[in-house]
């Protein structure tokens, strides 16, 4: 079948470095972090493969991906995940406080640059925050503070 | 070897009676086990379910409920109570080549008035109200293990909140099974739930427990799969031993438990949710016999 290639770079890319990882549920979520951020500084630009209909070059079933693996290492089975909208469920930032505390936490959350996405994130896992709040960094910075209070909550509530 | 399985949530609404019934039916239907559940909810739903109004009136009319036995038998000796217990109940026929039933003991809308009256009965000058709550406690508990003797699994329906039966059917359980819904204030309920069945008074303690230890599993119902729920689900899990099965909103579940007279089997009673139940079933049949409680005995 003839193929077609896509490019990625930046906030794309990112997205889906994500989608490849988040399919190998032996990962954690802070692992997952690590290895996009080390990923993001290594690889300027993706070439992905897809056929001529648009379609996913999809294989069945997705080879483990390591940190240490170069960028054309990775399989062609997330390119359908290359294309969808942004996950505001992922990085579960209260998971990723919880497990790796609030640096670990603060990192994940620089793999997403785009300030909408950001506040899509916040909304969508109730960890909210002021409306002032406008520059990437504050609104992370908010965001993981507000994971903080749900644990805190959470601690208190349970007596 | 009986095992007593406590359905249990302090919040109400998050299927626990419906969870109980389903068991009671899989257990019977795909384990051939003799399954007696024990409604100790004064909603009395779980009975309701299996055997009906008419049939539930006529147990509450003859003295032949839950609180009826715990009342009549506090203080005697134990001796044959198959007349407290309804059989064949539920409306899922037998299968020819499996011995498995499900059994009734009835609930009462009477049982916390009965709790109380016990409570009364039984305070002495020299016991403070604690040192009469556990005896009460451990007599009501006493009193439901006699019904190992006849049954192979054991049901316990708990009504939310915190009764002296609930509290005797939580010490009485080889497995605690929670049902929840995954929201928000249900991670408040679970984590208050799982200290009480945990015996220990704070989150720090509980966390000292090994997730694989536990007493207790954690079952989401009403599961729509959304993303927020995913999230919840994770959070959850790093403080609870959660079932891989999800039980999804099912308009078949909810059906299901319309009683009806006639008979069928239980692959046409639970139709589009009988792929859960089975997954459910394996989960908590299959599972190796937890460690038995002994703390509050």
């Amino acid at each position: 079948m003839k193929k077609e290639t896509k490019a990625l770079s930046g906030a794309s890319q990112d997205a889906y470095f994500r989608r490849v990882l988040k399919a190998h549920p032996n990962l954690s979520a802070a692992e997952r972090d690590q290895i996009v951020r080390q990923l993001r500084e290594e690889v300027a630009q993706l070439r992905l493969r897809v056929n001529v209909h648009g379609d996913i070059a999809a294989s069945p079933s997705p080879p483990s991906t390591r940190a240490s693996q170069p960028a054309a290492a990775i399989p062609q089975t997330a390119v359908a995940d290359a294309t969808l909208p942004f996950d505001p469920y992922s990085p579960n930032v209260v998971v990723v406080v919880r497990k790796s505390g609030r640096e670990a936490a603060l990192a994940a959350l620089t793999a997403i640059d785009s300030t909408e996405n950001l506040r899509l994130l916040a909304r969508q896992q109730r960890l909210n925050f002021d409306a002032d709040v406008s520059s990437a960094a504050e609104i992370r910075t908010a965001i993981v503070m507000a994971a903080e209070r749900r644990i805190a909550n959470r601690v208190a509530a349970a007596g | 070897m009986v095992q007593f399985l406590t359905v249990t949530n302090r919040k109400g609404g998050v299927g626990k009676s419906t969870m109980a019934v389903m068991l009671a039916h899989a257990a019977a239907a795909w384990s051939g086990r003799r399954v007696l559940v024990m409604d100790l909810d004064t909603q009395c739903n779980a009975s309701l379910m299996l055997i009906g109004g008419e049939r539930w009136e006529k147990a509450c009319r003859s003295g032949h409920t839950i609180s009826d036995y715990f009342y009549d038998r506090f203080d005697k000796v134990a001796e044959d109570e198959s007349a407290y217990v309804v059989n064949n109940a539920g409306d899922v026929a037998r299968a020819r080549t499996a011995p498995g039933a499900v059994s009734l003991l009835p609930g009462s809308q009477r049982l916390e008035d009965i709790q109380g009256e016990l409570l009364l009965k039984h305070s002495k000058k020299d016991l403070d109200a604690d040192a009469v709550a556990v005896q009460v406690r451990g007599r009501m508990k006493r009193l439901m293990r006699h019904f190992g003797m006849d049954f192979d699994l054991v049901i316990l329906d708990c009504p939310p909140g915190l009764s002296f039966a609930a509290l005797a059917a939580l010490d009485l359980a080889n497995h605690v099974l929670v049902p929840f819904r995954p929201d928000f204030v249900s991670q408040f309920a679970l984590d208050r739930v799982a200290m009480l069945i945990e015996g220990v008074e704070t989150s720090e303690q509980l966390a000292t427990i090994p997730l694989g230890k536990r007493r207790y599993s954690c079952l989401p119902n009403c599961w729509t799969g959304d993303g927020y729920e995913r999230l919840l689900i994770d959070q959850l899990a790093l403080d609870h031993p959660l079932l891989n099965t999800r039980i999804p909103l099912l308009a078949s579940i909810a059906r299901a438990f319309d009683w009806e007279e006639t008979k069928k089997t239980i692959e046409e009673k639970y139709a589009d949710a009988l792929p859960h139940l089975r997954e459910l079933h394996h989960e908590i049949m299959g599972a190796p016999e937890p460690r038995a409680r002994t703390a509050h005995a």
